[in-house]
């Protein structure tokens, strides 16, 4: 079958991008001074030591006298094999301390992605059946919203209003609430809303353009002939075409808020998720756990686009998969 | 429904459309009726209202922006009364339609047994099993070979010719009493298109179908047709039997738009002139300003009342009405050049009576 080899060919490029973006990683790496041995030198120097000599044991300590594609081999085993070192900053494996963080950054991610999933196509195409009418202005107004005003900015705004001014939500992130429990719904529905509303306005502006072309297409005039109801064609003949474009732009601007946004909205409220791991990392020069972090993310952005590929041609049965 | 009722009954239809240049009337108070087992021709340029009065008589154009008046009686219920609801459930079961182009008539995502079914499903409680067994009957009714294979099959995987036949077969998931075929073969080529004629003149007779045929394609309408409805600027300009039409046209409109068929002894050259504005149709006969008859009388007033100028052939025009003078229209010279050299004389004596 033409769909298993796709599939197949998919994969196997998701694998080589990966490991292209791991060698890029390494030899930049490679080239750029190591801290660790910087700092031995330094301490050798204020002890009276020789400071090359000690460069050199922590250099041969670290296997880093070994010729270029050792260090290269070992580095990709221990990626592929999710040994990623030490992390000094968190006194933890970086793997551990990725794990711990994703604990929380999945607590908002999850339910933040299904929402924009289900209600931005959703109001789209709800916009597009009432284009022009004071429904659709208002949709559109409120997507706008969304997508121009920043994430962090509307947090704080958020909190200001809802955590200190009317003291409905609280203001401080509490890491050891339980992940089911009323006080968790709570103090998640700031973050989670302003990240819909981050990333909503681009999915509904998509789903609106493109499910306005479908509803006024001449399969929908059939659909009307046949005695379809309205809202069983817009469900199936307007829905189905829209997400098809529509796929391209959701995982695009989900990965975009993932990397970027969440960053933002975990320093505003305090979240103890990847996005301010990443940024303690870099502020204390972890390298070992900048590089976890930068390589999670990269992994995430690649299953993305590969998911995105698939979905595509399950989506469009127009899309030919047998010659690529 | 009586014997003498005709299946469909279109009185005074008109339908127009709201826009921000102002009111556009597509269709301005029509007539005309389709018997059972009889195929109606509305024969017109593009852009006289042809497609927008047979889509304004089960409502699928949308409203708003347009809006239908009149009557529109099918089997004796008047269908633009009825609530949307009871509507949806004429469509497509009772009254089918099939369109211009089926490219785009169909649904790209969904395969064309999907599309068939749903059709079926919408109108009867029948087993998923059951519907796909019928669908696959009907589309081997319509000459889709391989037809439980194709089933699973998407549009884009059938030519252009098979591609209507689906959309026939989809329409025939009611057993309808009437087809509206808008064109439907106007996007074929032209050894499909007469497949696709004999194909629909086949099932006409297995179903009993009263077919309601849109085109401007003359040639079609000599293959098919019972009856011809002229339709020019959302008027009625002419109609009657097709032998009758073919054979003396009385409407100078009819009679240049037969001129543009080499086949039925035309010049082959085209009407000059273009359609009037919708917006604001000229006063008088909508032809007039492109009508080489065309006199003072023509472009005063309203569109003349039809005349019978013949048994069944009735005729909007001023020469053919009260103080007219038919011999200005008619034209000796004109006729079937491979006719029985009746025509002329028979044309003559046919329109002594619409004088009195």
């Amino acid at each position: 079958m033409g769909f298993g080899r796709y599939v197949s060919a998919r994969v196997l490029w998701a694998a080589v991008v990966s490991l292209i973006i791991v060698t890029v990683t390494f030899l930049l790496l490679s080239a750029a001074p190591n801290p660790a041995v910087r700092r031995a030198a330094t301490q050798a120097a204020l002890q009276g030591g020789d400071p090359a000599e000690a460069a050199e044991r922590v250099r041969e300590l670290r296997g880093l006298d070994e010729p270029l594609y050792v260090r290269y081999m070992d580095f990709l085993r221990n990626v592929y094999t999710l040994d990623w070192g030490w992390s000094v900053s968190t006194s933890m494996p970086v793997t551990e301390a990725v794990t711990n963080a994703l604990y929380y950054t999945a607590q908002y991610s999850i339910p933040w992605t299904i929402l924009t999933i289900i209600l931005g196509p959703l109001v789209g195409v709800y916009s597009a059946a009432n284009m022009y009418s004071w429904k659709d202005h208002a949709a559109t107004g409120f997507a706008f919203f969304g997508y121009a005003i920043p994430n962090f900015f509307f947090g704080i705004i958020l909190l200001l209003i809802f955590g200190v001014w009317l003291e409905w939500i609280p203001v401080i992130y509490k890491p050891e609430v339980p992940v089911f429990s009323v006080q968790n719904a709570i103090q998640l529905t700031l973050p989670v809303f302003v990240l819909v509303t981050g990333s909503i306005g681009a999915v509904m502006r998509v789903s609106r353009n493109e499910s306005a072309e479908f509803q006024n297409a001449d399969f929908m005039k059939t659909a009307k002939a046949k005695g379809v109801s309205p809202l069983r064609a817009y469900a199936y003949h307007v829905m189905r075409p829209t997400l098809v474009p529509l796929s391209t732009t959701l995982v695009g601007q989900l990965l975009a808020l993932f990397l970027g946004a969440s960053l933002l909205v975990e320093v505003v409220f305090g979240i103890p998720g990847l996005g301010r791991l990443t940024y303690n990392a870099l502020i204390q020069q972890d390298t070992n756990l900048v590089l976890g972090t930068t390589l999670f993310f990269t992994f995430v952005a690649v299953i993305g686009n590969l998911i995105e590929d698939l979905v595509f041609t399950v989506l469009d049965p127009r899309i030919s998969y047998d010659d690529r | 429904m009586s014997a003498d009722q005709p299946l469909l009954e279109v009185e005074n239809l008109t339908t127009t459309f709201s826009t921000d240049n102002g009111t556009l009337t597509a269709v301005d108070g029509i007539d005309f009726s389709v018997d059972t087992g009889e195929t109606v021709c509305i024969v017109g340029e593009s852009g006289s209202g042809k497609t927008v009065a047979t889509e304004s008589i089960t409502r699928i154009i949308n409203t708003p922006p347009g809006e239908i008046e009149g009557t529109v009686r099918y089997k004796g219920r008047d269908l633009l009364s009825l609530p949307e609801s009871e509507l949806r459930q004429i469509r497509g079961n009772d009254i089918a339609h099939i369109f211009q182009n089926p490219q785009e008539a169909m649904n790209h995502c969904y395969t064309v047994g999907w599309q068939i079914v749903e059709a079926l499903q919408i109108h009867q409680d029948v087993s998923d099993d059951e519907a796909r067994a019928r669908a696959v009957d009907l589309m081997d009714r319509v000459g889709i070979a391989n037809a439980s294979s194709r089933f699973d099959d998407y549009p884009h995987e059938f030519s252009g010719g098979q591609k209507q036949r689906v959309m026939i077969a989809m329409a025939l998931v009611g057993d309808p009493d009437l087809l509206i075929a808008d064109e439907p073969t106007t996007a074929l080529d032209v050894t499909v298109q007469a497949q696709i004629l004999k194909l629909l003149d086949d099932l006409q007779e297995e179903f009993e179908m009263g077919i309601l045929f849109v085109t401007h394609d003359l040639g079609v309408v000599a293959e098919i047709a019972d009856r011809i409805v002229v339709m020019y600027a959302g008027k009625v300009m002419e109609r009657g039997g097709v032998l009758d039409i073919f054979d003396h046209p009385g409407h100078p409109y009819t009679q240049q738009l037969l001129e543009c068929l080499p086949e039925f002894g035309g010049t082959g050259g085209g009407i000059s002139g273009t359609l009037p504005d919708p917006y604001d149709p000229p006063e008088g006969c909508r032809f007039a300003p492109r009508c080489e008859y065309a006199e003072e009388a023509c472009r005063t007033g309203e569109q003349p009342e039809e005349v019978e100028v013949a048994p069944g052939q009735r005729v909007s025009c001023v020469h053919y009405g009260p103080g007219g003078n038919p011999s200005i229209v008619r034209n000796d010279e004109f006729g079937p050049i491979d006719g029985d050299g009746t025509a002329p004389t028979d044309g003559e004596s046919e329109v002594g009576p619409a004088d009195d």
